[in-house]
């Protein structure tokens, strides 16, 4: 250990620090200055930039005592005082703010470079910040910030009394801006010990003796845990329970942890993890999808519950109308195979949590989408009931579906700090995260369409495999999903699908953004392509002629309520001028389209029972500031300040009179958490029947004291009055009114979605109360000699139903268009014997910002009928068009198809190639 | 237990090599350590003690040393764009140097630590934990090379944007060593053996890079990346032509080494191309096939040639 003194954000400190010691986490762990984050620890993401004596360095490869003597600025030491830096105030005016992980990261690089080149273009500002990945914004509102900074444009300031339908920062964003929003592994509890894993080096093995005698002497080392300890098993879906906190007897991936060490520091639980001897007798480990269809004859299954003798998980399968028939009766038919490797959802932020016992029982702070479903399984795992349990999520730093299963980590510290008696914390590399993975499945997806002469379509048949890897997750959700969500926007009358979930021996595979159909939907897209250019049909006159109408049931019965499919498409491709571009543009240049929709909420809850999917309570004292406790997880796509805009929307309030207490288990009343984009739907919903209630009781208390009717009586502007001048009160004085004898108002809300579907098996898939639909149009440059593909316009039209706070839904939209990009042209999980091969932010390839093209966003309103305001989702939709949009645009550019995604150069210089030699075949 | 460790500030290259001579077999000389970090990180680099060369003065400054620019290996890749002599006379540096990894990157990494920075192979850089369970290959310490499936050769790339384009223009290095210090083409470092990919002494320095000025370099350079920044190279292509005719090709990512074929620009292009893609020894450790950037060989020279052609 070596005394460094350093000068950090104009406070002088000395520490102790080791040798090779990082600058990012001296900072982190003994200065305290948490907003300096860690995203990778290899300098490939840019969250841990901070200045040293004035230049901006990745401080996570920043050796400290480097720093001996230096001034050094982290984001906590931007603002001045309690002045915020102009930049800070433009990335919170202008949405720039997600989840706000690589926010700090992302100010001090342009700080840094707007020193050296104050007034950039916009390529500029692309090319300075594309160190910094961001997972959630697709870098538009971030380049929007630093070019209305550095043009000093005025701030926007919304009318505080205006809610719905305005641009609304976040409520946290200012923290967020300033490094001081606290995530997982930046809340420090005293005492703590810390967590490592051993993860298995075998894709299919027993585990035949685990030697822990070197690493237990080992100074420092606390307790190590091995899988027999914790043998329950989880599973977010109660009917896939196949999973154990670790290999219990045998490994079924490469990662999976087979021992923890709980030692007083990470490199003390390092070192000892390096130390545990496990010998293992290797299995046939199955790593094709295809082959864990098939009888295995002799060989030992993943999991020995599977029915048959084969390693399929799920096998989902509907079929209405009658596809033969359709496919008789088309004019034209296209059958098509398609393979699609697998995603990861790349949030910025690896996971993290601390757990600790006290007299409450155990407690866990954790980045999670999921805190009543990790509720449930924490209380299962530890044998322990539910009242034992506390689940808080703090700020968490992008989720996708990454974070919305209960995770073994979770299982294994909560169970350490209960045998220690003291808090036990884990945080992961990027590595761990990739390994723990629950990203969207690879699949193979063979497809048949068929359309009449006329231009409808008659039939669509999928045959679908998903590769669900070791464990089953929401793999079940995931296989209905598939091919259920293709029965809409188009009607289909003849429609069907099989899927097959197979288990094989890789990290496990679960939700991500667009869940279950994003593949699906590629296939769907491409194929409408192919099938309109052999009857000679424009692309989107054929979609135009095959959407659902409004006020409808699919063919699977999903209740279609409001839809904006034909003004999304109309809408985009007015912006782009498609009938100018299509089949027009020069060799190389060519523009593409596709279409989609998205739930808005599952309708059936996963725990089959009659608890409301959301409720939220509100609480007012003579304070007049309206406490909203829900359960709903804000995870970057802005759902405190949802619930925030939707209650004081209601009541007349602003902000100011808002507190929102959010996602913890104990305060907050139950929500499922944030997937299958529930939220605004649901809990948006539950809020504003809370917030109507606490209205009523207002109403019912000032009427009866002022003698005067209740209809008369209006809430706006922090007043309660009537129109006639009659009744005049201020918010506070109107909260005093109904406070009298009764003391602080309490409210709930709750939401349930109406029964809808079918009386068929499976009929409950894809059931939601409300749909978003949408499309995208996108105009690609292609290199003809090297197959580059460069996507060089994004239009894409969402309807979001009503926007309630437009800024975070552009967000959104732009978020999902962006992560589209990344599976359409660069994203992969690579694997070699079921070994990831590109575990880091190298080698996967998540879109930088000046990979992004120049997006052109739209919000359709279509005003639901049943969503709270009007609203619909808006977070996962928009991921399906834009894939499919590419690969249709690279068609019209150099008239090849590439039917695997993703679409790299080297597949579409190939399938050039091809064309070209088939072309001279022809010629000769 | 964990090996206690050593951070040493050397302010001179005498004291410097001091150091190394003392930790002789377990040290790592660092400067913007945006290579050796993530190695240590990784645990392909376990060096007990690191000596950080940055506060060096003698491996800063550009200037010019009679028919040459000298430049300090120190001298921090972004800022290359800075120098007058470096744009009039060299701007493929300065192309090179801004095609590095990120700006971000750019900022802290030096021209010295990109011309030597670490071999890369899709099998290699990953942590101690996933080499374990690869099963260890030839660059640490295994039997065999994991990406090629058993050779007994390894071919981690040199992934150096900059290495390259110094190369076509005919740079030269300083190296200063425990007992000499001595001038040399930059090629002749490279030795194509992936485990020991440079031909320098655990202890030598390199303190400098000489670019040869006056020689009217016409130059085009080129970097195979799937994304437009962050991306370590899969092939990069530099051509230089100088006034008298002289056509020098230099690849990286393709081969162990730098790939170097000299003609003049009256050659048979179509003959320099098949030597340089004969010359590289491509394997299937990159996200891009062996195969696709072998092909990009000779798309990207045929493409600098037309380019050269115009200009």
């Amino acid at each position: 250990m070596q005394i460094l003194k350093i000068i950090v954000n104009h406070q002088e400190h000395q520490v102790l620090v080791e040798p090779h010691e990082t600058l990012a986490h001296v900072l982190r762990e003994k200065i305290n200055l948490t907003g300096t984050k860690l995203g990778c620890e290899q300098a490939s993401c840019g969250a841990c930039t901070v200045f040293v004596n004035g230049k901006a360095v990745q401080s996570c490869i920043f050796p400290a005592l480097r720093a001996e003597g230096a001034i050094i600025t982290t984001i906590e030491g931007v603002a001045d005082k309690n002045k915020l830096h102009q930049l800070q105030e433009k990335f919170v005016e202008k949405g720039a703010i997600q989840c706000g992980y690589c926010t700090p990261g992302m100010i001090m690089t342009t700080l840094d470079f707007l020193k050296e080149n104050p007034t950039p273009t916009t390529e500029e500002i692309r090319e300075a910040i594309s160190g910094n990945l961001c997972r959630c914004t697709g870098y538009v509102k971030i380049v929007d910030a630093i070019e209305s900074y550095v043009k000093d444009e005025n701030t926007q300031v919304s009318d505080k009394y205006k809610m719905v339908g305005e641009n609304r920062p976040y409520i946290e964003a200012k923290k967020k801006v300033q490094g001081t929003a606290d995530y997982a592994d930046d809340i420090k509890i005293k005492n703590t010990f810390y967590c490592k894993f051993l993860r298995s080096t075998h894709a299919h093995a027993k585990i035949s003796n685990i030697d822990t005698l070197k690493a237990k002497k080992i100074k420092g080392v606390r307790l190590i845990i091995t899988g027999k300890e914790l043998p329950v098993k989880f599973g977010v879906l109660p009917i896939s329970q196949d999973e154990t906190a670790m290999a219990v007897e045998k490994t079924r991936y490469i990662g999976e942890i087979v021992a923890a060490v709980i030692a007083d520091t990470e490199a003390i639980a390092q070192f000892a993890c390096e130390q545990i001897k496990i010998d293992y007798a290797p299995l046939k480990p199955f790593f094709d999808m295809e082959e864990s269809c098939e009888d295995i004859g002799e060989n030992e299954k993943i999991h020995s519950h599977v029915k048959f003798n084969n390693n399929i998980h799920k096998k989902a399968e509907l079929r209405f109308g009658n596809q033969q028939e359709g496919l008789e009766k088309a004019y034209f038919k296209i059958k098509e195979k398609f393979d699609f490797q697998g995603i990861n959802h790349g949030f910025t932020e690896p996971h993290a949590a601390t757990a600790y016992w006290d007299e409450n029982g155990l407690t866990i702070i954790t980045a999670t989408q999921v805190p009543h479903y990790l509720h449930r399984y924490l209380a299962k795992v530890m044998e322990i009931p539910m009242n034992r349990v506390r689940v808080i999520k703090p700020y968490v730093g992008g989720g996708f579906g990454g974070k919305s299963d209960p995770f073994p980590h979770e299982m294994i510290i909560a169970y350490a700090s209960r045998v220690l008696g003291k808090p036990v914390r884990v945080r992961f590399n990027r590595e761990e995260v990739f390994l723990t993975n629950h990203g969207r499945h690879p699949t193979k997806i063979s497809m048949e369409m068929g359309v009449s002469a006329s231009g409808k379509f008659e039939v669509l048949d999928a045959d679908i495999i998903i590769d669900g890897g070791a464990y089953g997750s929401f793999g079940v959700v995931t296989s209905y999903y598939n091919g259920v969500l293709l029965q809409a926007p188009y009607k289909i009358d003849n429609f069907g699908f099989r899927t097959r979930r197979v288990y094989t021996n890789k990290p496990q595979c679960g939700a991500m953004r667009g869940h279950g159909a994003v593949n699906s939907r590629y296939a769907v897209e491409t194929i409408i392509d192919r099938l309109a250019e052999e009857i000679n049909m424009d692309p989107c006159e054929m979609r135009l002629k095959n959407f659902l109408n409004e006020k409808t049931l699919t063919v699977g019965q999903y209740r279609i309520t409001s839809n904006g499919s034909v003004e999304s498409l109309k809408k985009v491709m007015e912006l782009s001028k498609w009938k100018e571009k299509f089949r027009k543009l020069p060799e190389g240049h060519g523009i593409g389209v596709a279409c989609g929709f998205f739930i808005s909420g599952s309708a059936l809850p996963i725990h089959w029972n009659e608890y409301p999917q959301s409720v939220v309570h509100l609480k007012v004292d003579l304070d007049g500031r309206v406490l909203i406790t829900s359960g709903a997880s804000d995870i970057g796509q802005g759902s405190d300040t949802m619930l925030a805009i939707i209650v004081a929307e209601v009541l007349g309030l602003s902000l100011d009179n808002i507190f929102v207490v959010a996602a913890d288990t104990t305060l907050t009343p139950i929500d499922l958490g944030s997937y299958s984009s529930r939220v605004t739907f649901m809990a948006g919903n539950a809020a504003k029947t809370a917030a109507e209630n606490l209205k009523e009781q207002i109403l019912n208390a000032v009427s009866l004291l002022h003698n005067i009717d209740k209809a008369e009586i209006n809430f706006e502007h922090e007043k309660v009055f009537t129109n006639d001048g009659k009744l005049s009160l201020t918010w506070i004085e109107a909260i005093e009114n109904a406070t009298r004898k009764v003391g602080a108002l309490n409210s709930t809300g709750a939401y349930n979605s109406p029964k809808l579907g079918g009386d068929f098996k499976g009929a409950g898939a894809g059931l939601s109360p409300s749909y978003s639909f949408g499309a995208v149009i996108t105009e690609v440059k292609v290199d003809v000699a090297t197959g580059h593909v460069k996507v060089v316009d994004i239009w894409g039209a969402h309807d979001a139903g009503k926007a309630l706070n437009p800024l975070a839904v552009e967000g959104q939209l732009e978020g999902s268009w962006h992560m589209g990009l990344g599976q359409a042209v660069s994203e992969q999980m690579k694997f070699r014997d079921g070994l990831l091969v590109n575990s880091n932010l190298v080698d996967y390839k998540i879109p930088t910002a000046k990979d992004i093209p120049s997006i052109h966003t739209n919000i359709v309103e279509t005003i639901d009928l049943e969503g709270p305001f009007g609203a619909k989702e808006c977070g996962e939709g928009a991921i399906h068009p834009i894939i499919p949009a590419v690969a249709n645009a690279i068609y019209d550019a150099v008239g090849v198809r590439v039917t695997s995604l993703p679409i790299t150069s080297e597949e579409v210089l190939k399938a050039i190639n091809k064309k070209n030699k088939n072309l001279e075949t022809v010629n000769q | 237990m964990i090996a206690e460790k050593t951070y040493l500030l050397p302010t001179s290259i005498n004291e410097a090599i001091a150091f190394a001579k003392k930790h002789k077999g377990n040290f790592k000389y660092l400067a913007g350590g945006t290579d050796v970090m993530v190695n240590k990180f990784q645990g392909n680099n376990t060096s007990g003690c690191l000596i950080d060369i940055t506060q060096i003065s003698e491996l800063k400054g550009i200037s010019k040393q009679g028919n040459f620019l000298r430049i300090g290996a120190l001298e921090i890749l972004e800022e290359l764009k800075l120098n007058s002599n470096i744009k009039t006379e060299f701007p493929m540096l300065i192309e090179a140097a801004l095609a590095v990894g990120s700006p971000l990157i750019r900022k802290t990494a030096t021209i010295g630590g990109n011309v030597l920075c670490e071999n890369r192979c899709l099998f290699y850089n990953q942590s101690e934990w996933w080499r374990e369970a690869i099963g260890y290959c030839l660059k640490c310490d295994g039997d065999i090379c994991i990406a090629t499936g058993g050779k007994n050769a390894c071919f981690s790339e040199l992934v150096s944007d900059t290495a390259p384009a110094l190369i076509a223009m005919d740079a030269e290095i300083e190296i200063v060593d425990v007992d000499r210090i001595k001038r040399i083409k930059l090629e002749e470092i490279y030795t194509g053996d992936g485990v020991y990919p440079r031909n320098l002494s655990e202890t030598a320095i390199l303190a400098a890079i000489f670019l040869p000025l006056n020689r009217g370099f016409k130059t085009v350079f080129h970097k195979l990346r799937e994304r437009e920044s962050l991306e370590f190279t899969s092939l990069t292509t530099a051509v230089a032509l100088d006034a008298t005719g002289k056509l020098k090709v230099a690849l990286a990512g393709v081969d162990p080494k730098a790939v170097v074929v000299e003609g003049t620009f009256n050659d048979n292009k179509a003959d320099l191309i098949k030597k340089a893609v004969k010359g590289s020894r491509a394997v299937d450790n990159d996200m891009y096939s062996r195969k696709y950037r072998r092909e990009m060989i000779s798309v990207y020279l045929n493409k600098s040639f037309e380019i050269l052609c115009k200009k």
